[in-house]
């Protein structure tokens, strides 16, 4: 059915476009301008055209920084997908109020705010006064050092971003589970399927999707994570923990050079571009 | 045939301990730093340091909850309410309109506007790197420190999200109840903002549950944006007495569980128009 095109449709859906253009596409805008210029303390001071790009790849700092970020998205990735997964392919057995319940309690970390959760974890991770250490010392093993020794604050971050998304996957994974029809599955038995086999063949492909988007979701939540490692670690020991947005944040309000920060927005906007693409294509939808 | 059944019932009390392990295990590991925090922030300020820690029988003190209540910290939560408030009512509503548009209009720049939707939902999940963006492009237009940009910005944030819901929500209800009304003397406004809300009251509920999350929640650009006391937010209070407290943390656990806890009641009561919601956004391709 092919509707004539009418204005009040436009009428409608101004006040949702003006504010996606004048928050979200306009400001990159901006940004682009600005990663061209020499900008310290708002104030314009020349054109530099693509120096601001040079500094940002020829710099080991912000290289080590680029990669690090990519190590750690990708590992808090691998954590949350694989126990998302498990949790949900076992959840996807019991019904009922009990499930539900393992929903709510899962994707607690993800609605709770990243302040607040990370502030926390930062107590419990303290080295002389924490409740890890001091379980730790219960069971007789010795004290370690979590956030100040550079190895273990980047495993302690990694897994408080794991952490949060876990359960954002296993709901996501579950809603999949959940799409695939049961005939399917009862076919595969029918033939003699075992349960690893009916994984493997009907589930997998099928939950295919969901994954992808999940992961997707998930890189996306990690890679531009600002608040997790700013109160958790912010940066330290060293430079142990600076993750690129955490640099884009620093470069700006601490040093006030705006053009350098707008180049590392733009470089993360282009990566958060290619991410938003590969999700649109996998979600395959039509108008 | 009776041994079977014995044998089953045995393999399903195992199942069942091993389910209930799991569901411990999960609750254990997703609690733990708001129960800890909790029983952080009831402590004195004497037991907060004590080593090894008390986990039930310490004395009970409000002490924290006053110093951070003396720090202004009524005054944010008030603030951060007034947002999401503003926030929901108006964003639901633009939602609520461009998905009506999306799905009953065929206009120019539908497809644009359905792409910009799309891509704005991870997109929005990925806000952080905006927020040199919005801070270049809201200083430039005069913005900064005003008490509609943050509303502003959330609504635009959760818009894409909110929209989508809504869409899903409009597409269960037939055309043909809205054309009956409409021969029935029903004006247009009467069936967008009334009579469509009512039919899909769990999505509206949803995208309004999405907004007030994600402004209660909402830390980086509100850290920006905003600098006088008087707008700022609960996430950056508690962010800025990190500096303040230092290693004090009594106060600390206690604004952290007070920020957290009507979050975490809410969701409790309306987790599952948030979960339908999370899922609607994906599975259906």
């Amino acid at each position: 059915m092919k509707q004539k095109r009418n204005i009040i449709g436009n009428l409608l859906s101004l006040p949702a476009f003006m504010l996606i253009l004048f928050v979200m596409i306009l400001p990159v805008g901006y940004a682009i301008y600005y990663s061209l210029l020499d900008c310290d303390y708002m104030k314009i001071t020349g054109f530099v055209g693509l120096e601001n790009y040079k500094e940002f790849f020829a710099s080991d700092l912000m290289m080590q920084t680029l990669f690090r970020t990519f190590v750690l998205s990708f590992c808090s990735l691998i954590i949350s997908l694989l126990i998302g997964l498990l949790l949900a392919l076992w959840i996807h057995g019991s019904k009922g109020p009990f499930a539900f319940a393992l929903q709510i309690v899962g994707l607690i970390p993800w609605v709770t705010s990243m302040v607040v959760a990370a502030l926390l974890w930062q107590w419990i991770l303290q080295t002389d006064t924490g409740l890890l250490n001091y379980l730790i010392s219960r069971i007789g093993l010795d004290k370690i050092v979590i956030l100040n020794d550079k190895r273990n604050a980047f495993i302690a971050l990694t897994i408080v971003m794991a952490w949060r998304c876990v359960g954002y996957a296993m709901v996501q994974i579950l809603a999949g589970l959940k799409s695939i029809p049961r005939d399917y599955e009862e076919a595969a038995e029918v033939d003699g399927c075992g349960k690893f086999q009916v994984f493997r063949y009907i589930r997998m492909p099928l939950l295919k999707t969901p994954l992808l988007l999940s992961a997707i979701i998930i890189t996306l939540s990690n890679f531009n994570n600002l608040t997790v490692p700013q109160v958790l670690t912010n940066g330290g020991p060293g430079n142990a923990t600076r993750v690129l947005s955490l640099a884009m944040y620093q470069e700006g309000f601490q040093f006030y050079r705006f053009g350098f920060s707008s180049t590392i927005a733009c470089i993360m906007f282009v990566i958060n571009l290619l991410l938003v693409i590969s999700y649109v294509k996998a979600v395959k939808y039509e108008v | 045939m009776r041994y079977n059944t014995h044998y089953e019932d045995r393999k399903k009390t195992i199942g069942h301990h091993i389910n209930l392990g799991i569901f411990v295990l999960l609750c254990i590991v997703n609690l733990t730093p708001f129960v800890w925090g909790l029983i952080t922030s009831l402590k004195t300020e004497r037991e907060v340091l004590q080593y090894p820690p008390k986990f039930l029988f310490f004395t009970p003190s409000l002490e924290h909850y006053i110093t951070i209540f003396e720090n202004n910290f009524f005054h944010s939560v008030l603030v951060t309410l007034g947002y999401s408030a503003c926030a929901i009512v108006i964003g639901v509503t633009f939602g609520l309109m461009a998905a009506y548009a999306m799905k009953r209009y065929n206009f120019f720049g539908k497809k644009a506007l359905f792409f910009a939707i799309l891509c704005g939902i991870p997109l929005s999940i990925g806000s952080a790197a905006m927020v040199i963006p919005n801070y270049v492009y809201f200083s430039t237009v005069g913005l900064i420190d005003r008490w509609y940009t943050l509303v502003i910005i959330n609504m635009a944030y959760h818009m894409p999200m909110c929209t989508w819901i809504i869409m899903s929500g409009i597409e269960g209800i037939p055309i043909e109840i809205e054309e009956s009304m409409a021969l029935d003397g029903a004006s247009k406004p009467y069936i967008i903002f009334r009579m469509i809300p009512s039919l899909c009251s769990p999505s509206i509920a949803s995208a309004a549950l999405f907004i007030f999350i994600g402004t209660w929640n909402e830390y980086v650009s509100a850290s920006v944006i905003v600098n006088s006391n008087a707008y700022r937010p609960i996430q950056v209070s508690i962010y800025n007495y990190l500096g303040f407290f230092g290693r004090e943390w009594g106060p600390l656990t206690a604004a952290a569980t007070a920020a957290v806890l009507p979050s975490l009641i809410i969701f409790a009561i309306l987790g599952k128009y948030l979960i339908s919601g999370l899922t609607q956004g994906a599975v259906k391709g």
